[in-house]
C-alpha cells in the first residue's frame, strides 16, 4: 500500500515544530550540563518581548509611509500603529515601575528601557548575521550547480 | 555640553538615524531620498562607532565597542560569500575564479576571527573586562544559525527537487554550529567560563522567543489595522451592463480576429 503523501499544513506544522524543536533542545541541553541557568528567565523574556512589541510596531508605522503612496496617505492605519506603539511603550514603561517586576541591574525604568533597547539591537544584529551565514551559504551552492538539463525522449 | 545631552545627541539620536537611514535607503523610490537614507545610515553608524572615544563616560558606549569588534568578520564573511555567489553561474556580471578563491579565503578568515573571540585572544574587552554585548551575541548567533540551518534544510528538502548539494551543506552548518554551542557548554574559554557561557545561552533562549512572539504580535495587529481600514472603504463604483449596440461592436471585433482554423493547417 503506498503511503500518503503530508499534505500542505502537515509540512507547515512539521516546519513550525523544527523551528520551536532545535532552540528547545539546546537549551533542555544547557539545563542538564548546566543545572544552576534560569534565574531571570522570565524577566528577559518578557523584557525581550515588549521591546520587540514596541520597536516592530513602530518600524511597521515608518512602512506605512510607503503604504501610504500606494492609498493617498489615509491617516487611520497610521493612526493605528501609532497608537500600538504607544501601548506597547506604556505597558513596558507600566511593568518597569512595578518594583522589581521587570528591572534586571539597572538602577532606574529609564535605564533599564535603553538597555532592553540595545540588547533588543544587540539579539538583532546576531539573528542578522545569522541569517546571512544561513542564506549566503545556501544562495551560493545553489548558483554553483549547473543548471538542469530538459531531456526529451526520443520520439 | 551636558553628558546625558552628549549621549542623546551622538548615540540615541545616531541610532535613530540609522533606523530612518535603512527604511528611506531600502524603501524610498526617489533617488535622492535614497542617497539621503545612505547619507544618514553611515553617519549614525560611523557617530556609534566612535562612541568608545566621544563617550567613553557612559556604558551605552560598550555597543559602539562592540559594533566595531565585529564589523571586521561580518564585512569579510558579507564580501566572501557575495564573492563565491557570483562568481557561480551568473549569467551577466560574472566574477572570476580568483575573485571566488578570495571569497572562500575571506570567508574562512572571518570564521576563524570570530572563533579567536571565543576561544582564543581576540575576545572584546572593554574597558578592562569582557564586553557584555559580546557575551550576548555570540550565544545568540549560534542558536539562531543552529535553528535557521535545520529549519532552512527541511524547507529545501520539502521544497527543493534533487537539491542534495545544499541539503549536506546546511546539515554540516547545523552540525558545526551546535558543536560549538556543545564546546563552549562543556569547556572553559581563555576569558569565558562555560558556566557564564551557559547562563548567556540560556538568556539567548530567552531573548530569541520574546523576540519572536514581540513581532508576531506586532505583525498581528498591524495586520489587522490594515484590513480594518480596508474593510471600511467604499467599493469602486459598477460599470453598467454593455448595452446590445456595444455587444454588437464587440461581437464584429472578435470576429474580425479570432478565424477558424482549416483542417488543412
Amino acid at each position: 500500500m503506498k503511503m500518503s503523501e503530508p499534505t500542505d499544513v502537515s509540512k507547515l506544522s512539521n516546519l513550525l515544530l523544527a523551528s520551536l524543536v532545535i532552540p528547545s533542545a539546546f537549551l533542555g541541553l544547557t539545563f542538564v550540563l548546566h543545572p544552576g541557568v534560569g534565574e531571570g528567565t522570565l524577566v528577559r523574556f518578557a523584557n525581550s518581548m515588549l521591546t520587540s512589541f514596541t520597536m516592530i510596531s513602530f518600524l511597521l508605522l515608518l512602512t506605512l509611509f510607503v503604504y501610504g503612496d500606494a492609498r493617498k496617505r489615509p491617516m487611520a492605519p497610521f493612526l493605528g500603529m501609532l497608537l500600538c506603539g504607544l501601548f506597547g511603550t506604556a505597558l513596558s514603561l507600566f511593568f518597569l515601575s512595578q518594583g522589581d517586576l521587570l528591572m534586571e541591574d539597572n538602577g532606574s525604568v529609564r535605564a533599564q528601557a535603553l538597555s532592553n533597547i540595545i540588547r533588543f539591537s544587540t539579539t538583532v544584529i546576531a539573528c542578522a548575521i545569522a541569517a546571512l551565514i544561513v542564506l549566503g551559504m545556501l544562495f551560493a551552492s545553489l548558483m554553483h550547480t549547473p543548471p538542469a538539463r530538459l531531456e526529451f525522449e526520443e520520439e | 555640553m551636558e553628558e546625558s545631552l552628549q549621549a542623546f545627541f551622538l548615540f540615541w539620536l545616531a541610532g535613530l538615524a540609522i533606523i530612518v537611514g535603512l527604511m528611506l535607503g531600502f524603501f524610498s523610490k526617489q533617488s535622492p531620498i535614497r542617497r539621503f537614507g545612505m547619507v544618514l545610515l553611515t553617519v549614525g553608524t560611523l557617530s556609534i562607532l566612535a562612541t568608545p572615544w566621544t563617550l567613553s563616560f557612559s556604558p551605552s558606549s560598550a555597543f559602539g565597542h562592540f559594533l566595531g569588534s565585529i564589523l571586521g568578520p561580518s564585512v569579510l564573511l558579507g564580501v566572501g560569500l557575495y564573492n563565491i555567489a557570483f562568481s557561480g553561474h551568473v549569467p551577466v556580471g560574472r566574477l572570476s575564479e580568483s575573485d571566488k578563491r578570495a571569497g572562500f579565503v575571506m570567508v574562512l578568515i572571518a570564521m576563524l576571527w570570530f572563533e579567536g573571540m571565543h576561544w582564543w585572544v581576540l575576545t572584546p574587552t572593554y574597558p578592562d573586562e569582557i564586553n557584555r554585548y559580546w557575551l550576548i551575541f555570540w550565544p545568540t548567533l549560534l542558536l539562531v544559525t543552529a535553528s535557521a540551518s535545520f529549519v532552512v534544510y527541511y524547507i529545501v528538502k520539502t521544497v527543493g527537487d534533487e537539491r542534495y548539494q545544499e541539503q549536506r551543506l546546511l546539515l554540516t552548518l547545523f552540525a558545526f554550529t551546535s558543536l560549538l554551542i556543545i564546546l563552549g557548554l562543556l569547556r572553559d574559554g581563555p576569558h569565558v567560563e562555560s558556566n557564564h557561557f551557559a547562563e548567556e545561552f540560556w538568556l539567548a533562549g530567552a531573548d530569541v522567543f520574546g523576540l519572536m512572539v514581540g513581532a508576531a504580535l506586532a505583525i498581528l495587529l498591524f495586520a489587522l489595522v490594515l484590513s480594518i481600514y480596508e474593510a471600511q472603504q467604499p467599493l469602486p463604483k459598477q460599470l453598467d451592463p454593455p448595452t446590445s449596440q456595444q455587444l454588437e461592436k464587440a461581437a464584429k471585433h472578435i470576429a474580425k480576429h479570432v478565424g477558424g482554423v482549416n483542417e488543412d493547417e
